[in-house]
């Protein structure tokens, strides 16, 4: 029994070992490709490490354009966006969560609903409600529409109908405001679910492409993904700076994951253990 | 169960009505109305260039008839259902491997999973063609060196189909597995050594208490997984172009070259109305298949 | 939690500082802003800024905004801005563009005395695209042709002096001689590659006596025998391997396959002179006349810079436009980005290769006016995308040539 079991431990670690390997190998072979000059890209034999490292793909990339004012502007709308996306999802989400009141479900399957909507499609009527309300052009016209998404409210509806209940009621018994159970209770008790949704929105607003698309036509003010599509012209492809460029907008995502890993992902099991 | 002491209270139902209203708002203003505009235009001839005219029911019947519409209809019908469920027994197989401490590096190998679902679907599309190219993709080049015979990985229909849910599996997965992981860490550790003293073997307690434990991650797997697979765009663009030939074009694709190259934007209204209703009863069914019943402690 | 939020607020605080310290600099004073909308190939936006400065500097009231979209979005947000009421003042479009953007712009007619004289700086060709009945509609900067170029090496290996006999050559001819080049040569695989584009697909389907539209281009009619002819000789091409499928199949970029030495010959256009000018190191590589089927044929293109009816400052964007399209202008923005100039009366001081751009002017010369004509109407770029779907679908053998020309014809005659 105990050899069989160390055994299957052993085949275990050699899955995880090579699936492993699939997940990195495009990364590191983007990554080692972005060193190459474009006469070495696309040159038979092929290398696998480039044979003169060269910095000037990342020279070009990083002078195209106004890289720290797209980099800047891709920070701002990332964290500012994050927060109130974090704010008001868990705010419905509580809501739909642990209140009954009339129209609830009819609310949550309509919040839900517009998930299935491909923004391709209402992109005019978009565009000119945003026009009507003045945000075009503007960080702002990226960062409030697309806030409140259905994926957070899901996500934190999902995980607050799990807290118990007896808690909120003796608060109430004890004469708490409804605002208060929220900030001193059900906050503190969702700080996993915040860590998640947190994640998300910043992971999915840093790679945003079609809001800020839609939203901004000055070059002061537009994104990291916008300007990566930008090496992609009519005619040709800039390879070389097109891989620089991807490593570099890599990178700043990599890095805030790592830093809050740690509350990503032991903020979920001890989450679990209370739920 | 649902034991409410105060229902009705006013305070109850007002808080929740202030809780919702900053979303309600947004979702009101930006997505709801522009989307019953966008039925609105579904009943109509309109461009940017076409002047608006009622058609009625006319661009719902010309659907029927579109023999391109119906190919990227099924195309995305099978790249859903594909998708979806690798994706579903993927991450649920990472999750597993990756909890209770059983692997060594445990957290560095969670990590390591989830950094393709960093990275965004256009440099995924871009980095993913150029290793997956015929000639002068990587993987085709050491298979020549190796004397094996290259594979028409976006060249060949079939194929092509199959790289792009391999790569959208390969991205996703990661994002997924993290639900699982945190669903797997909620079931209360007894349960198993109870099992394990009643002598049950290692699938039957995965059978009768993991799963049934993991009812609701699933169900949130497999919704978000269902719209997302319907919505993909950026990666698709950027990886086959819908090619070769409409081997892998999807609804999408086809909605947004009506609108703005055909400057139709009344009849791609018509495409994703369809669209919808076909997500609309995907998740319909999903929501009963894996039951609604929740536990309310 | 707390550390987290401690980093979270700081990270916001210090993205507003660096955000609004930032905002601040384009003070605002009485100045005109012109908003640019621009998409790049290679380097054509900096060359725009680098060659416009001298006029900017002399009329300091002028200030440039310019935003640069990626080309695959270019026309959806050009769309989007022109749906709102509110276009840029000046944009960079391509010739297609023009046939579906066109009812939008604003003429130049009203800006400049004599409109005829205007006309008669540029190619006829480029005209042709920019002219919406009496109205000129944008100013041509460069123009683009198609045409082939050759691994030179691969060719001298197999002992065929390909400049000379590109000079007369058939199609049958050429299909003769690649095959000594790809028998003779170790790495070479194929003989041709052909851009995933029907504007260069074109080149064929004219050479082949074939016509996209009727003879007054007021209708698609793809049914007709030299396009069919071309289409069964592209799809044989493909089956006996001459032709790589992975370029109209998988999406590769035939550039690149050139650039490592696969193919012996690439039909593409102007702009790949300079790419391969910077990116093909390992051999010689130059530009020949397309070899000949029924005629000999490039097919014209171009960019241009436009002004619409909506945008709010005309009057300075047409100074500016009139400014750039000048003589001295268009020869630096030409030699710096590499491309034909779409004026007649350049000389354009390019630091390499004059010669390919001889030979490519060369065969925009004997290129019929209809390919221009037919490329210009805007019923033919409405199923530009469905063309090259239709296309791949004979390559892959799904239906036959005669059923795609039809279906095109049927598809265009929706509109």
């Amino acid at each position: 029994m105990n050899n069989k079991q160390s055994k299957f431990l052993v085949i275990q670690h050699i899955i995880v070992f090579l699936l492993a390997i699939f997940c990195l190998f495009p990364v590191i072979w983007v990554l080692l490709s972005s060193f190459k000059p474009q006469s070495e890209l696309f040159k038979i034999p092929m290398t696998f490490f480039p044979k003169n490292w060269s910095f000037s793909n990342y020279v070009a990339a990083l002078s195209y354009g106004s890289f720290t004012r797209y980099f800047s502007n891709t920070l701002f709308v990332a964290v500012v966006a994050t927060v109130i996306t974090v704010l008001i999802n868990i705010m419905s989400g509580y809501a739909l969560a642990k209140y009954i009141f009339p129209g609830r479900n009819l609310i949550f399957t309509i919040m839900i609903g517009t998930l299935m909507i491909p923004l391709q499609v209402i992109m005019i009527p978009i565009f000119l409600q945003l026009k009507r309300f003045g945000m075009l052009n503007s960080l702002w016209g990226i960062i409030i529409p697309p806030a409140a998404t259905p994926t957070g409210i899901f996500l934190a509806r999902q995980y607050m109908v799990n807290l118990p209940n007896s808690m909120i009621e003796s608060a109430r018994i004890d004469g708490a405001k409804e605002f208060f159970i929220f900030t001193n209770i059900i906050i503190p008790l969702s700080k996993p679910i915040i860590a998640t949704i947190a994640i998300f929105s910043f992971m999915w607003r840093w790679n945003d492409y079609l809001w800020p698309l839609i939203v901004i036509t000055d070059n002061d003010k537009q994104t990291l993904q916008q300007a990566l599509a930008n090496f992609v012209g009519q005619l040709q492809i800039n390879w070389s700076s097109l891989l620089a460029m991807t490593t570099i907008s890599i990178i700043p995502v990599i890095v805030v994951f790592l830093i809050f890993q740690k509350y990503f992902m032991s903020g979920i099991t001890t989450g679990a253990v209370k739920g | 169960m649902k034991k409410r002491t105060q229902k009705g209270n006013f305070h109850q139902i007002l808080a929740p009505i202030l809780f919702l209203l900053p979303n309600l708002l947004i979702f009101g203003l930006f997505i709801i109305i522009p989307a019953f505009q966008g039925l609105r235009l579904s009943f109509m001839k309109w461009g940017v260039f076409t002047p608006k005219q009622f058609v009625g029911l006319d661009n719902f019947k010309n659907l029927l008839s579109d023999e391109v519409f119906w190919i990227t209809f099924k195309n995305t019908i099978v790249y859903s259902i594909s998708t979806v469920i690798c994706l579903l027994i993927s991450s649920l197989v990472l999750a597993l491997l990756l909890s209770r401490n059983k692997i060594k590096g445990e957290k560095a190998f969670r990590a390591t999973f989830y950094i393709p679902a960093l990275i965004s679907l256009i440099a995924v599309g871009i980095a993913w063609r150029f290793i997956l190219g015929d000639e002068m993709g990587i993987i085709n080049y050491v298979l020549r060196e190796m004397n094996f015979n290259p594979v028409s990985w976006l060249t060949n229909g079939t194929m092509a189909m199959l790289s792009v849910i391999i790569v959208t599996v390969w991205a996703q997965s990661g994002y997924y597995m993290i639900m699982f992981i945190a669903g797997l860490q909620a079931i209360p550790i007894e349960l198993y050594e109870a099992a394990k003293i009643d002598g049950a073997s290692a699938f039957a307690s995965f059978k009768r208490i993991t799963i049934p434990m993991l009812k609701s991650t699933i169900l949130v797997v497999l919704v978000l997984a269902t719209i997302q697979s319907f919505k993909a765009y950026e990666l698709i663009v950027t990886m086959t172009k819908g090619g070769p030939g409409y081997a892998t074009k999807f609804v999408v694709q086809q909605v947004y070259q009506v609108a703005f190259i055909e400057d139709r934007f009344g009849y791609a209204s018509s495409m994703s109305m369809v669209l919808m209703i076909v997500i609309a009863i995907f998740t319909l069914i999903q929501f009963k298949a894996t039951g609604k019943e929740e536990s309310y402690e | 939690m707390k550390k987290l939020m401690l980093i979270m607020v700081s990270i916001l605080l210090c993205s507003t500082v660096v955000f609004a310290s930032g905002a601040t600099e384009g003070e605002e004073d009485k100045d005109v802003t012109l908003s640019v909308m621009w998409f790049n190939d290679a380097n054509e936006s900096d060359v725009f800024l680098d060659t416009i400065d001298e006029y900017l500097k002399a009329n300091e009231n002028v200030k440039v905004d310019m935003q640069v979209v990626s080309f695959s979005e270019y026309e959806q947000k050009l769309k989007l801005m022109i749906s709102g009421g509110n276009p840029p003042d000046i944009a960079r479009v391509t010739n297609n563009h023009l046939s579906s953007l066109g009812s939008s712009l604003e003429p130049i007619n009203n800006y400049v005395d004599d409109i005829s004289a205007v006309e008669d700086m540029f190619m006829p060709g480029s005209i042709a695209f920019a002219k919406d009945g009496d109205n000129l509609l944008a100013y041509p900067t460069e123009a683009t042709a198609n045409g082939m170029l050759v691994n030179l090496t691969a060719w001298e290996n197999a002992g065929i002096d390909v400049k000379k006999l590109s000079k007369t050559w058939t199609w049958e001819q050429w299909e003769e001689a690649v095959k000594e080049v790809i028998k003779a040569n170790d790495g070479m695989k194929y003989g041709l590659a052909l851009d995933f584009s029907p504007h260069r697909y074109s080149t064929i389907l004219f050479e082949f006596g074939g016509r996209q539209m009727n003879l007054d281009q007021s209708e698609v009619e793809f049914t007709n025998e030299g396009t069919i002819n071309s289409i069964n000789w592209f799809k044989r091409l493909h089956d006996e391997g001459l032709i790589p499928s992975s370029v109209w199949l998988g999406s590769e970029n035939p550039a690149e396959l050139f650039q490592a030495g696969l193919v012996a010959c690439h039909i593409g256009g102007s702009w790949n002179i300079n790419t391969y000018n910077t990116n093909v190191k390992d051999f010689e590589w130059c530009a020949v006349n397309t070899p000949k089927e029924e005629i000999r044929s490039s097919v014209p293109g171009g960019k241009f810079i436009a002004s619409f009816k909506d945008s709010e400052n005309k009057e300075e964007a047409m100074k500016l436009m009139a400014a750039f399209s000048s003589k001295e202008s268009n020869e630096k923005y030409c030699a710096d980005t590499f491309n034909l100039s779409a004026r007649v009366d350049t000389d354009v001081p390019y630091i390499s290769n004059k010669e390919d751009f001889t030979v490519f002017s060369e065969d925009l010369k004997v290129t019929p006016a209809f390919t221009a004509l037919e490329w210009k109407a805007s019923s033919l770029n409405k199923v530009y995308s469905y063309i090259r779907e239709q296309i791949v679908q004979v390559l892959m053998g799904n239906i036959s040539a005669e059923e795609a020309t039809m279906n095109i014809d049927k598809e265009a005659a929706k509109f």
